[in-house]
């Protein structure tokens, strides 16, 4: 019980704090308004939703209703903002971008960044800072002690299979870990990022779209502008922003020991990025002819940008070869490792997808063979497995469906298919004239509802707001 | 390895097909298009390499076959057969280059239907019968055709067609596998019949019924005629129409027609599927052109033909309603991916296949809130097993994973993201010409693509026509490791 309050603690004290800062900034009295219903509301869903627990049924349902509910609720109100600033008139947009920052996937609505007021720019930034903090927090916290089981991928890596019978212990002390790293690597990144010549006003903006893997900018080409010291910084925060938390907190506090139990997943994720800013530097360097210089920098910062779903842009992306655009849509549907800020579908399912297909094909030739799906070395429960598979199949459908959806309003198919992919794996910019430095403005409305609800469903993995629409879900 | 038993199969069915030419040139003698000896000449050929690895490299093969050696017996035959199978387009002059005249050939034996010939009404009429011949042995898989023919393979011969339709093909006509073969080649054949004798009457030449008959039974989807089949009667569009449908059935209820046992058509719950999603389809199409259009009868029948030609994959295409409403493109995308039932001549991902992991996707749902439920999939109250939906699942995942790389490949060529993921799509789903979203209809010809381009789309075709598995277990090298 007690470490299920904790999380609501954190919670509060998350929005709380930054729209504290943003008020004494911007001055804006709406921003006020907003704030105090918002915290105290949203603290009081969080706690309803956490104590609430005995018949088993009732209870899991009680509890998807309320995932759902917090994070609509909490959507609903961050679009007061821009509705309250007058900074666009139309719902649909407030809540696109509303939406975009609390999903920390940063897909943006508005076309001209830069004549929006200062204080909805930070709190654009905070937003997604909050986003990237709410889904730490659901995922480690909230899911495991609502018992929907089958969630907990992370927990289930995180405290390894052994300790299963202690999850208070350890769900407590990996929410206080994580969100150490988190507040650290926040507060590491403003300080290197002031040093190396930033504002504080632009490196507390940037960090914190960065870090949440969020991808927000304040200025109209996103991080372009910076030196290229500035951007390879942010491409490191932008990295550790796609590792898994727990995993850095062992590597800071030098348990160097019990980073062995991930390393498989890491690996992976350090070769994913490399192989894949390999190719993007060739390309740039044989296929656009860019001086090394420039295209090792766009190779690297562009490509973690896409691989941990942040979407901060580096250069007009949208001149760049199809074939690397298309490695992009593959990559930022991979995301980053699970336990961390980023969407997709995470590093660690693909891995496990992979070695089981590979086990699959053998079992043809071997049918008797005994020969689980391992990771670092230890078999991976069927729970676990199955799990991965659904929310493969869920995501492929979703994106499938909603891309002829998005066909179906009008949106010319190109465009369609990278605001689908950016939208579900929270990657942000799509493709055309909603990629690069672009903006989603000239989506029709429908469209733009469609995107928000696919970044709900693609921060939430699909399943837990899905299972609410399912006939069977609310019969006794 | 028991290296004599492929050669012994190879080379009958090489020889096979060197006897299948006669036909060929019989009619290009007929009409004097002048690809006789061409086309005899690469019979030669054929006939000689296949005698030769028939009666000297395959003398004294054992019959003993075990399931990794069934998997690469299945994706030597699928390369080297088509392979021979590009000669005549070579000979004849047909193709520019040995890579043109391949990826006809591939696409005819996995009965895809892509083109990369620039001006079919000027092509040789030897030459068309071949294409067709060519896919209508590969219609229900080369390895039937062996199968059928082998003597004493039984244990081995289940192996084999397990390898090549990757255990889709659960409903056996007989116990005996050979029987059952035998039986699918018989409706098979009388399905082609039919078609054949009603396109005649429908005031067809000999070529276009020939053709076509068999180009829509094997749902390969070659066509005679740059337009397609636009210039054909009424009555024939009809027909064709019909036999696509049917071609998307599973044959062993098919044989059920013939038998009377026609009411296995209706309990059978993958055949359910695929007639509601047919006719949906159907009804979408028809409702957005009349939409777009207005109503017409044009636009009914073509609503038909259209979901029939792609839910088949057999790719199809007349003249389509003037206003072509983005509804229809996508209903077009969502069925390319879905394909045919399992058991029939057609690709895709299967409807078995889909109703599986859907099946298995509503279980896991109701696990999340009800988490002591033990649930099963089942089809027709049939419990399917774990590791089969595990299986089910990789294959969908293999499927998907080359869809993207065959897309990966195609946007280096120059194609636009969108498009690419068509192509790749239709092709790996053995549809042929891929529905394009923004311009109307389909993208009819490959021929401007390049090399390395033609060659993955081939490798594409050949994954799905063999179900993939066969041919990726071959790229992972524990499949190579000896088990001792």
């Amino acid at each position: 019980m007690l470490s299920c309050l904790l999380p609501a603690i954190h919670f509060a004290d998350g929005t709380v704090v930054p729209i504290a800062i943003s008020a004494a900034i911007t001055m804006i009295v709406g921003m006020i308004f907003v704030t105090k219903p918002f915290s105290n509301y949203f603290n009081h869903r969080t706690q309803m939703s956490t104590t609430r627990k005995h018949s088993e049924t009732s209870n899991k349902r009680m509890a998807y209703v309320a995932v759902a509910l917090v994070w609509v609720l909490l959507v609903l109100f961050g679009m007061l903002p821009f509705l309250l600033t007058r900074s666009t008139t139309s719902v649909s947009d407030a809540l696109f971008e509303s939406m975009s920052g609390l999903t920390s996937t940063g897909a943006t609505i508005f076309a001209d960044v830069e004549s929006l007021p200062p204080s909805i720019l930070f709190w654009r930034s905070v937003s997604q800072w909050i986003g990237g903090f709410g889904i730490i927090l659901l995922v480690l916290a909230i899911v495991p002690s609502l018992h929907i089981n089958k969630y907990s991928l992370y927990t289930a890596e995180a405290s390894g299979a052994d300790n299963s019978g202690k999850t208070t212990t350890s769900t407590r002390s990996m929410v206080r870990q994580t969100l150490a790293v988190y507040l650290c690597l926040t507060l590491f990144f403003i300080v290197v990022l002031r040093l190396s010549g930033m504002t504080l006003w632009e490196a507390s903006n940037i960090t914190f779209t960065n870090i949440s893997t969020g991808g927000f900018s304040i200025y109209g080409d996103s991080i372009a502008r910076f030196t290229p010291l500035q951007q390879y910084i942010l491409a490191a925060s932008m990295f550790l922003g796609g590792v898994n938390f727990a995993l850095l907190y062992n590597l800071f506090t030098f348990k160097w020991s019990r980073l062995k139990n991930k390393l498989d997943q890491f690996g992976f994720y350090c070769a994913i990025a490399f192989v894949s800013v390999l190719a993007v530097f060739g390309v740039l360097r044989v296929h656009h002819e860019l001086p090394w210089d420039e295209a090792l920098r766009d190779a690297v910062v562009q490509t973690l940008s896409v691989l941990t779903t942040t979407g901060s842009v580096v250069a007009d992306t949208t001149l760049w070869w199809t074939p690397i655009l298309l490695m992009f849509l593959i990559l930022s549907f991979c995301g980053g490792m699970a336990g961390s800020t980023t969407g997709g579908i995470k590093i660690m399912r693909v891995l496990i997808l992979f070695r089981n297909v590979g086990n699959a094909l053998l079992s043809r030739l071997h049918p008797h063979a005994y020969n689980p799906v391992r990771l670092n070395g230890k078999p991976v429960s069927n729970d676990i497995i199955t799990n991965v598979m659904v929310i493969f199949v869920v995501m492929c459908t979703t994106l499938l469906f909603s891309l002829l959806a998005l066909l179906i309003c009008g949106v010319e198919s190109t465009e369609a298919l990278g605001a689908v992919f950016g939208c579900l794996t929270s990657y942000g910019p799509g493709l055309g004239a909603s990629g690069g430095f672009g903006s989603y403005a000239a989506f029709p409305m429908v469209a733009k509802w469609i995107c928000s609800v696919l970044m709900l469903l693609g921060r939430l993995e699909c399943l837990t707001i899905l299972i609410l629409f399912l006939p069977g879900f609310w019969r006794k | 390895m028991n290296l004599r038993l492929l050669f012994r199969i190879l080379g009958m069915l090489l020889v096979i097909m060197a006897i299948s030419m006669i036909l060929p040139i019989a009619v290009s003698l007929y009409f004097g298009d002048g690809s006789q000896f061409g086309l005899a000449l690469s019979a030669l050929t054929i006939l000689t390499v296949g005698l030769f690895m028939r009666n000297f490299l395959g003398t004294k093969a054992t019959r003993e076959l075990d399931m990794r050696e069934s998997y690469w017996f299945t994706v030597a035959i699928w390369v080297i057969i088509p392979l021979a199978g590009a000669l005549p387009y070579l000979f004849t002059s047909s193709t520019a280059t040995f890579t043109d005249a391949a990826f006809e050939s591939f696409s005819g034996f996995t009965t895809t239907g892509s083109s990369v010939l620039v001006n079919i009404d000027h092509a040789p009429e030897g030459l068309l019968v071949w294409r067709a011949i060519s896919q209508w042995i590969g219609g229900v898989g080369l390895i039937l055709f062996v199968v059928a023919l082998l003597r004493r393979l039984n244990e081995g011969s289940a192996r084999l067609v397990e390898a090549e339709f990757s255990g889709t093909l659960q409903r056996r006509l007989h116990p005996r596998m050979k029987r059952s073969v035998m039986l699918m080649w018989l409706v098979y054949t009388g399905l082609t019949l039919t078609l054949f004798l009603l396109l005649m009457v429908g005031g067809n030449g000999f070529v276009d019924a020939f053709c076509t008959a068999l180009s829509t039974v094997s749902t390969g989807g070659f066509m005679t005629h740059s337009a397609g089949l636009a210039g054909f009667s009424r009555f024939s569009m009809a027909s064709i129409t019909i036999f696509m449908f049917l071609s998307g059935v599973n044959l062993a209820l098919l044989y059920g027609i013939f038998t009377g046992r026609w009411r296995s058509l209706f309990v059978d719950e993958e055949a359910r599927r695929y007639f509601i999603i047919f006719f949906a389809a159907v009804l979408i199409c028809f409702l957005s052109f009349s939409l777009a259009g207005g109503f017409s009868l044009h636009s009914l029948g073509f609503s038909f033909f259209h979901v029939a030609s792609t839910i088949s994959t057999c790719g199809f295409f007349t003249s389509a309603p003037s206003v072509w409403p983005a509804t229809v493109s996508v209903v077009t995308f969502l069925l390319v991916f879905i394909g045919a039932s399992a058991g029939s001549t057609g690709g895709g991902l299967k409807i078995k296949r889909l109703m599986i992991i859907a099946r298995y996707v509503r279980n896991y749902f109701v696990r999340m809130i009800h988490p002591h439920a033990v649930l099963a999939v089942k089809i027709d109250n049939k419990v399917v097993e774990e590791q089969y939906v595990g299986r089910v699942f990789s294959f969908l995942f293999l499927y998907l994973l080359l869809v993207v790389a065959g897309a990966l490949v195609l946007t280096l060529s120059g194609v636009d993201i969108p498009n690419s993921f068509c192509m790749a799509a239709a092709n790996i789903g053995n549809l042929g010409p891929s529905p394009v979203f923004d311009n109307l209809g389909a993208s009819l010809n490959y021929f401007a693509l390049p090399g390395f381009a033609k060659w993955s789309l081939m490798l594409l075709m050949l994954a799905g026509r063999i179900e993939i598995v066969a041919l990726v277990s071959l790229i992972l090298p524990a499949y190579w490791r000896k088990n001792k």
